[in-house]
């Protein structure tokens, strides 16, 4: 026994040595603690939505899924929507409720299927059985995009599941799956090949046993589409999906595209179909009368043939099935059966999904790629939900100004550049526009107030003039013995940190400008491979020719001029080059070839050109065009001679983008497919951030230089920053060993702000600021949850200013303080005093934070400074903080007197009460105190109009709070008003002070000669600390 | 001693890993409410009586509030600025009221948010007491990490609620310290209000001892990452005694005709 315990102890000490001495490494949220990050949308031009999902029952719930921005929820009717799914892949093919138990169940299959260029990709089906609150992956990793769920409303354990499968190469993982056991277990019922995907699958509403599914036949690459084939088919089955035919009587001959198909929920044997075909006579709608034995074409309109890939879907009023709407660039509307069509009301192009009201067919709702939009007349007026912020950006950049803007350009909505702070919080007014159809980069010149912006393939490159409201489009032009020059749907666009009017562009050549785009000269050759292979778009789509120039390849798609000298500059090509010059473009090197483990012609997304030396570079890889879903992440230091990956496996997707740290070379921020990766140790470890931040594919990251703040583009939650991530640059061994330690912040800028913002409405996003408080920043050990653990901030005299709460997370806590004294204690009355809810700043000085956890205590200093914007001097600002502090003082003392009045009061008329004899003396004391109390504080009235006459209190309070809120000396009349205030305020006191000694006096003699309870009274300092 | 030290040490270790392991739902609320106090002296509270403050960082206020609720449900919650007493919610045995901020009187809640009140007395003095009996259910759904912590994540179906005429279900998530069960945080989406349909979290630490109880003093209520409240308890009284009259809806007085 003794032995035993010998060795347990043994074991035991060498577990303790070992922790002592062993590295800590945090990751996740156990490093992050309470940073959090900061979404400001936008919203107002919203983003792409996939699909619309209706209660069965109670139409004030309506779910969207969402192109990037994952699942939203209605519980208002489609008033507002709130984000359910934000841990998860954010890229939703479909949203499907349980019929049984659609308050609790809720499927969502990932991966958008309206398949253009830019798609994220979906990572399987989801189960949330708590209305979307919590979710649960439940399979089908592989399938890239789901595109319907379709559950036995007579047994739910019947489901089945449409996998349209990989969008960028062959996937076994397609067809329609079945399940008999409510998604435990799944059997493939229904596959053609690795090519054809499930684009639809249906259930007939009055027959379970009956399913019609469409197959699609599909791909794409970086540089081409094809929609089409021998596979695509329309399927039907009559025995709950063991046997399928197909059912084209009455379809055209030859290859088929992408199929939409619809039943008429009224009267389940009306389906509609739209076919996309090789002859365009045949494209468009077909109705069958008849379960899909015959069908019969109808209609050939543009709206019923534009773009299959892009929309197919056709919606039948679940009333009346001779009403039907097709998706489409507008949408349209049939009355007649599908005979004739008319548009929807006038909304965001591009509609995806529409769906009607349960109970009233005139509620529509509309996904379109710029937001969900509601209809009360039948689709004919279109008004937008204002509370979705899914913007995608493909970039962002930020300027120097204070606050700092953010510009980007995004998904079929323009460019737009907007506040990363606005009185009142961020608002859609708030954001202005520099660009139409898709936009890219947007880049603000570093000097002058102009802004440059693109549109897809640089077929506009905007010079915007922001003081003259002017355009100038400065795209680089092909001159005598160029070739065709070949701009990337996202043509890359630079400025130079060495010559603020340098701009560069890329095609296949890197074009530079010294005269902000007025004149350009190439200063590279062809730096792609230049394939023949992918440089023919004119025939990409398939059945439908789709020659948007989305497609467009082998370009030059990101260029760094380094920070550390202009002559050293980076690009990176579609079709995987690396190219380097370090005398200014004379001569380039392909550094590709001595990158070890990059596949061949992988797509450079991002070079970022360090600020930590002239060699030093980063670049990230994206492979997902070519179905590689691995995150490839270099770094060189010798001009691009080697590369090391810094890539782990703790990154779950491909990457686009990554930041460097301006200060901490080990500190890097990388962009993913699925979020936002950091790393403290150079890329060794690889943690997600998830702190209120979703998993939403992140375009592009800068890191604002004043702030510390990084800001993130994201294709699918607008603009997420994360608010000065300056603890993350200290994060070291030392540090992680500590118990507790508190983070170096810069000193604190005390902004002298008070202006009027808001008037968005409640159903309109605004979006969050940074807080301006001074931030005490702090790393825990171990999450604290027994004992005490509080904070004060002291000033040098030890004289307590504020108690903050501290939070107790492991990893970083955040604690605020408004760097103000407490509101001061205000006069006892009948009503409120507006003016005491202000208390003066305290002055610029060092401050004592002292946090006590337990028994030890951990002392830092804060420093704050004034407003280098302010409009005082240091004289006047002394002479109003003497002021603010004198009438701050006469509020309390005020307070102070009353309570003494009020104490004196009720004794006398307690004594009188109890004494007849007393009656007298305390009467008249009683009231003389009375009627001074009226003339000190308001008696009578309320907090709204039933108000009375202001006393002294209320003047008081007023001009103190009128003082003290502005960031201005008093005014001339401000000072006078005080000289009657305080004129009025010594005549109260010295009125309490004649009562006291007269008429109180009188009943203390009273007191003391009858040997009874003498009056107390608390010392100011005690009432005051109360 | 050092071996004593060590040799504890060592208990809780092993402890702790089997703590870790295996759980059932009913394990860890069994330990919580033993490590807080003890299941059967958690049945013998009949009314808790609080003092302590409230911070809304965002309007920079730090007011002290005060709170008594019996196990009948009677109770009633009041904060203070400017030496006035302002009911945020009160409960009679019947009536449901609070202060109206402009005319200061008293104003009965409307009949939902009262019908809401009542049923959520069973919740007292701790929710997971006895739940099966109040008709709860708990359901261990997994670990999840908070403030750094793997927690326990206990799913707790309370009573249905009302929401603008509809009974809509009542589900509140809550993460269970592994080391000594106690819930660190809750997660519930609101049901009314601006925030309707947003997750909030409730972050508790700062656990003491009061009367024999272990509570949470410090309370910090946050949604998307922001903190916007935090209620820092000073002293609880555990079956204190109360003047009842304190509960009862004040009449409406006549406004005075001096104006």
């Amino acid at each position: 026994m003794k032995k035993l315990l010998c060795v347990l102890l043994l074991s035991t000490g060498l577990v303790l040595n070992a922790q002592e001495k062993k590295d800590i490494t945090l990751t996740g949220k156990q490093l992050f603690g309470a940073l959090s990050a900061r979404q400001i949308g936008p919203a107002l031009m919203s983003g792409r939505i996939t699909d619309l999902e209706l209660h069965p029952t109670n139409n004030r719930i309506i779910f969207a899924g969402t192109a990037g921005g994952g699942v939203w929820k209605s519980n208002d009717g489609g008033a507002t929507f709130n984000p359910i799914f934000d841990d998860h892949c954010q890229s939703i093919g479909v949203v499907t409720l349980d019929p049984k138990k659609p308050d609790q169940v809720v499927w969502v299959g990932t991966g958008e299927t309206w398949t253009r260029n830019s798609t994220s990709l979906g990572d399987g089906l989801y189960k949330s059985t708590d209305g979307g609150n919590n979710w649960e992956k439940i399979g089908f990793e592989k399938s890239d995009r789901i595109s319907s769920i379709v559950i036995n409303p007579d047994n739910t354990d019947e489901m089945y599941v449409g996998v349209l499968g990989a969008l960028w190469g062959d996937s076994e993982e397609r067809g329609v799956y079945k399940s008999t056991d409510g998604g435990i277990t799944w059997n493939k019922i229904l596959y053609i090949d690795q090519k054809t995907g499930a684009s639809d699958v249906v259930m007939d509403p009055s027959d379970s046993n009956t399913l019609y599914t469409s197959m699609w036949e599909f791909r794409r690459t970086a540089w081409s589409f094809n929609s089409g084939g021998f596979n695509s088919a329309l399927y039907k089955s009559t025995d709950s999906g063991k046997t399928w035919n197909k059912i084209h009587n009455g379809f055209p001959e030859g290859k088929l595209g992408r199929i939409a198909i619809a039943i008429a929920p009224s009267k389940p044997e009306i389906l509609y179909s739209v076919l996309e075909t090789e002859k365009a006579s045949d494209k468009g709608l077909y109705r069958s009368d008849d379960g899909g034995n015959s069908w019969k074409h109808l209609n050939s309109d543009f709206e019923l043939v534009v773009r299959p890939f892009y929309f197919s879907r056709i919606v039948v009023d679940p009333k009346n099935p001779d009403v039907v709407v097709k998706a489409g660039l507008s949408g349209s509307i049939s009355r007649d059966g599908g005979k004739t069509f008319k548009n929807l009301g006038n909304m965001h192009s591009d509609i995806h999904d529409i769906a009607f009201d349960i109970n009233d067919s005139d509620r529509m709702y509309a996904g379109t790629d710029g937001g969900v939009y509601r209809s009360w007349n039948g689709g004919t007026t279109m008004e937008i939900v204002e509370n979705i912020p899914v913007s995608q950006f493909y970039h962002i950049s930020v300027d120097n100004e204070e606050p700092y803007n953010i510009y980007g350009g995004l998904q079929d909505n323009g460019s737009w550049w907007g506040p990363s702070a606005s009185p009142g919080g961020i608002e859609a007014r708030d954001w202005k526009r520099v660009g139409v159809g898709d936009g890219f980069r947007v880049l603000r010149h570093p000097t002058k107030k102009i802004i440059y912006s693109e549109m897809q393939g640089a077929d506009n490159v905007w010079r915007y003039d922001i003081e003259r409201n002017q355009n100038n489009t400065i795209q680089p032009l092909a001159v005598k013995g160029d070739p065709k020059l070949r701009f990337n749907w996202n043509a890359p666009m630079a400025v130079s940190d060495h010559q603020p009017d340098r701009l560069y562009m890329g095609s296949q050549f890197v074009h530079v400008s010294e005269d902000m785009g007025d004149s350009w000269k190439k200063i590279s050759p062809d730096l792609t491979t230049n394939d023949p292979v992918k440089t023919d778009q004119s025939k990409t789509g398939g059945l439908s020719k789709d020659n948007s120039g989305a497609e467009n390849h082998c370009t030059i798609f990101t260029i760094a001029e380094s920070p550390v000298d202009e002559d050293v500059i980076w690009a990176g090509t579609d079709d995987g080059n690396v190219q380097v010059t370090t005398n200014g473009g004379k001569s380039w090197t392909n550094t590709t070839p001595n990158i070890a483990g990059l596949p061949a012609n992988t797509w450079c997304y991002h070079i970022e050109a360090s600020v930590h030396g002239k060699g030093t570079a980063y670049a990230v890889f994206d492979g997902h065009t070519k179905n590689d879903m691995s995150p490839y992440v270099y770094k060189t230091t010798d001009y691009g001679k080697t590369w090391t990956s810094i890539a782990t496996d703790q990154i779950e997707s491909f990457a686009r983008n990554i930041q460097e740290d301006h200060e901490n070379e080990n500190l890097l921020f990388l962009g993913t497919e699925l979020g936002l990766y950091i790393t403290v140790d150079g890329g060794k470890n690889w943690s997600k951030f998830t702190n209120n931040m979703p998993a939403t594919a992140v375009h592009f990251i800068d890191l604002q230089k004043k702030t510390n703040d990084l800001v993130m583009g994201t294709h699918g939650r607008g603009v997420i920053i994360i608010d000065d991530i300056a603890p993350l640059r200290q994060i070291d061994q030392e540090l992680l060993q500590k118990d507790v330690h508190f983070f170096d912040t810069k000193p604190t800028v005390m902004k002298e702000q008070n202006g009027f913002g808001g008037g968005s409405t409640e159903l309109q996003f605004v979006g969050p600021n940074p807080s301006s408080d001074a931030k005490i920043m702090y790393y825990l050990k171990k999450r604290h949850t027994f004992g005490k653990m509080t904070m004060k901030i002291q000033d040098q005299e030890g004289n307590v200013l504020a108690t903050p709460t501290p939070s107790k997370s492991k990893g970083i806590n955040i604690v605020k303080w408004n760097y103000n004294y407490k509101l001061p204690k205000i006069a006892k009355a009948k009503t409120v005093t507006f003016g005491g809810f202000t208390a003066p700043q305290v002055p610029a000085g060092t401050y004592n934070v002292i946090l006590k956890k337990g028994k030890q205590t951990y002392e830092h200093d804060l420093v704050l400074v004034n407003d280098p914007r302010s409009r005082m001097t240091d004289a006047q600002r002394i002479a109003k903080h003497d002021i603010d502090m004198k009438l701050y003082d006469m509020n309390q003392e005020l307070a102070y007197i009353v309570y003494g009045v009020d104490e004196t009061i009720a004794k006398a008329q307690t004594i009188a009460k109890e004494d007849p004899k007393a009656k007298k003396i305390a009467n008249k004391l009683i009231d003389e105190l009375n009627a001074l109390k009226e003339t000190m504080v308001i008696t009578s009235g309320d907090n709204y109009v039933d108000s009375s006459e202001p006393q002294l209190r209320e003047k008081l309070a007023t001009t103190y709070g009128k003082i003290v809120g502005s960031f201005t000396p008093p005014s001339v009349s401000d000072l006078e008003n005080v000289a009657l205030i305080e004129e009025r305020f010594n005549e109260a006191k010295a009125s309490f002070e004649k009562i006291k000694s007269k008429r109180l006096k009188k009943l203390n003699d009273f007191i003391a000669k009858n040997s009874l309870e003498p009056l107390t009274i608390k010392t100011m300092e005690e009432f005051l600390s109360e | 001693m050092k071996i004593s030290k060590l040799a504890l040490a060592l208990v809780m270790l092993m402890t702790f890993s089997l703590s870790v392991s295996a759980q059932t739902v009913d394990e860890i609320i069994d330990n919580y409410l033993e490590n807080t106090g003890g299941k059967e002296a958690w049945t013998t509270v009949e009314g808790l009586k609080m003092k302590g403050k409230v911070q809304i960082p965002s309007q920079g206020l730090d007011l002290p509030i005060a709170g008594v609720q019996l196990k009948d449900g009677r109770q009633i919650s009041s904060a203070e600025f400017q030496g006035q007493t302002f009911v945020q919610q009160a409960y009679d045995g019947e009536t449901a009221w609070g202060t109206n901020f402009m005319t200061m009187k008293a104003e009965k809640s409307d009949s939902e948010a009262t019908e809401n009140l009542k049923r959520s007395f069973a919740e007292f003095p701790d929710p997971f007491l006895n739940y099966k009996e109040k008709g709860f259910e708990a359901e261990l759904v997994g670990n999840e990490t908070v403030d750094g912590v793997e927690t326990f994540k206990v799913k707790l179906t309370k009573k249905p609620v009302m929401v603008d005429g509809k009974e809509e279900e009542n589900v509140v998530y809550y993460f269970f310290d592994p080391e000594n069960f106690v819930p660190i945080m809750q997660e519930s989406v609101a049901k009314t209000g601006p925030a309707k349909g947003a997750k909030t979290q409730s972050f508790f630490s700062d656990y003491e001892e009061f009367g024999g109880f272990y509570f949470p003093l410090t309370t910090e209520v946050k949604a998307n990452g922001q903190v916007f409240q935090t209620v820092t308890m000073e002293t609880i009284e555990v079956n204190p005694e109360v003047d009842e009259a304190m509960f009862a809806m004040p009449e409406v007085v006549e406004t005075e005709e001096k104006k």
